[in-house]
């Protein structure tokens, strides 16, 4: 096969994934919202996707904050604005990385998590089984993951907002001499409610997106193991690139709102 | 085979490929009501593809395939999902649900579609179990059994929802011969008690032997042989050569 066939069959690959994936998004956005709900399967999602990540968005949102007040207060020094540190720290946390990093981390975690598991049923036949046994392997597998990040992935946010702010506040404590109510007041003077609402509603679209990407490239595995660790790689690979792309027009959106 | 029974499964120029890959070229024949048919062929043939048309896990690209008197090709998904009521598929790799226990497993099809208190439920997936041997192992997880227990308890789900058609895909593959036999006696017990139709899918000419009214040879996406396993050995070419490979002589 030539230059020209190779890169009209990647493309075409490209196209037909993209429209599989739309599809099983369209099929799983209408089946979260219809009943039967299966809210005991969404219970125990939400205890593996986000209990268990609990501790691993405030760890990575605690020393995020701590550095941020750091660099910040190093650059803002060159300037003698150190005593602004909270207005910055806060924002960066609530509007921006709060979401982003806790999607990425937990997105990567999770993501891989539910791509592997469903990778594996796939290649077992048991997604075929659900089929078989007259369910639906949307409603049964898909949904409760969908819901389970939708409640959760804001749930982190928050935490890791909070935890990342009480970094920011332990460095410009010991560090920059600041007293923790003056940070903290600070911390609160310019931000308003649409800065956490913009931070929530991303983190409410990425978990939609990480749901999407993971459920749909662990249906469509193949191959056995060797199948199945491809897909869970491509599922981490596309959750980052899609956060950060997906950051940048919902930046845009909210701050258009 | 005789004009009175009723048809179970009715297959005409069914056509089936995946990309540039034909597997099934015009398939065509019929299994009536009650009877066992073994379908035979080489490895990468088409013979799980086939299986997968019987309960619409797959459909023909043309052609039409006809199961208990309904057109499987033009059901809905509630069509289909009481189509797959009546047809139990038991899987190569037996397909239990790790995360469920033993018990969980066969009550799943009953919770799908039954409704069952609690009690009755329990009951009858304990009957389940005692019938294909395994009393007493609800409270086990799949990766505690073996592989020829895997396979009873696939049997067991399988016979939850009293199927009048049962599918096995390759049911002895990769068990040891013991084993193997076991299962095969477990399904000529369970296809006799039942009465299902019964559709076998296997490269093991022991299950033929033992469970086929007829066997049929796939071969290039089309049945090369339909009959019993004695006329089949009597054949030249490729069928008979492969069922003389199995051991199996007139």
């Amino acid at each position: 096969m030539g230059l020209a066939g190779r890169l009209y069959d990647l493309t075409w690959r490209r196209v037909r994934h993209l429209g599989s994936a739309s599809l099983l998004s369209v099929a799983t956005l209408s089946s979260m919202v219809t009943p039967p709900f299966e809210w005991r399967a969404v219970l125990v999602q939400l205890e593996g996707i986000g209990v268990r990540s609990a501790n691993l968005a405030a760890v990575i949102a605690l020393f995020t904050g701590m550095v941020l007040a750091l660099q910040t207060a190093y650059t803002l020094a060159a300037f003698g604005a150190k005593l602004y540190i909270g207005e910055v720290v806060g924002l960066s946390l609530v509007r921006e990385l709060g979401p982003v990093l806790t999607a990425l981390m937990v997105g990567g975690r999770v993501g891989a998590g539910i791509t592997a598991e469903l990778g594996s049923m796939t290649v077992s036949e048991q997604v075929e089984a659900v089929r078989s046994l007259g369910a639906d392997p949307i409603r049964k597998l898909v949904v409760p993951r969908m819901w389970a990040l939708v409640i959760a992935l804001p749930l982190l946010v928050l935490l890791a907002d909070a935890t990342g702010i009480i970094g920011g506040m332990v460095i410009s404590t010991w560090e920059l001499g600041l007293d923790p109510s003056f940070y903290l007041s600070h911390v609160l003077r310019l931000m308003e409610y649409g800065d956490f609402f913009s931070g929530l509603g991303k983190s409410v679209f990425f978990a939609v997106a990480i749901g999407i990407i993971a459920c749909y490239n662990g249906l469509t595995a193949e191959g056995g193991a060797d199948g199945v660790g491809r897909a869970t790689t491509n599922t981490v690979v596309a959750v980052a690139i899609t956060v950060l792309v997906l950051d940048f027009f919902l930046t845009k959106f909210f701050l258009w709102l | 085979m005789s004009d009175e029974r009723p048809i179970a499964i009715d297959f005409f120029e069914v056509h089936k490929s995946f990309g540039s890959k034909d597997v099934l070229r015009g398939l065509t024949f019929r299994v009536e009501r009650g009877e066992t048919v073994v379908v035979l062929g080489g490895s990468g043939s088409g013979k799980s593809v086939l299986l997968k048309h019987i309960n619409g896990l797959l459909k023909p690209d043309s052609g039409a395939v006809v199961v208990l008197g309904r057109g499987v090709s033009h059901l809905n998904e509630p069509e289909l999902i009481e189509l797959r009521h009546r047809v139990a598929y038991i899987f190569q790799q037996s397909a239990l649900f790790d995360s469920l226990s033993v018990g969980e497993n066969v009550a799943y099809p009953l919770l799908e579609h039954g409704s069952l208190r609690e009690d009755e439920l329990d009951e009858k997936v304990a009957s389940l179990l005692t019938r294909v041997g395994l009393a007493g192992t609800e409270r086990l997880q799949p990766a505690e059994l073996s592989g020829g227990m895997r396979k009873r308890v696939a049997i067991a789900r399988g016979l939850a929802v009293d199927p009048e058609v049962i599918l096995y895909d390759e049911p002895t593959a990769g068990l040891d011969p013991l084993t193997g036999l076991a299962i095969v006696s477990l399904i000529r017990e369970v296809t006799r008690e039942s009465g299902a139709t019964s559709l076998v899918v296997t490269h093991d000419l022991a299950v033929a032997r033992e469970l086929a009214d007829r066997i049929a040879f796939l071969e290039e996406g089309r049945f090369s042989f339909l009959g019993s396993l004695s006329d089949a050995a009597q054949r030249p070419g490729s069928v008979g050569d492969f069922v003389r490979a199995g051991g199996i002589h007139v």
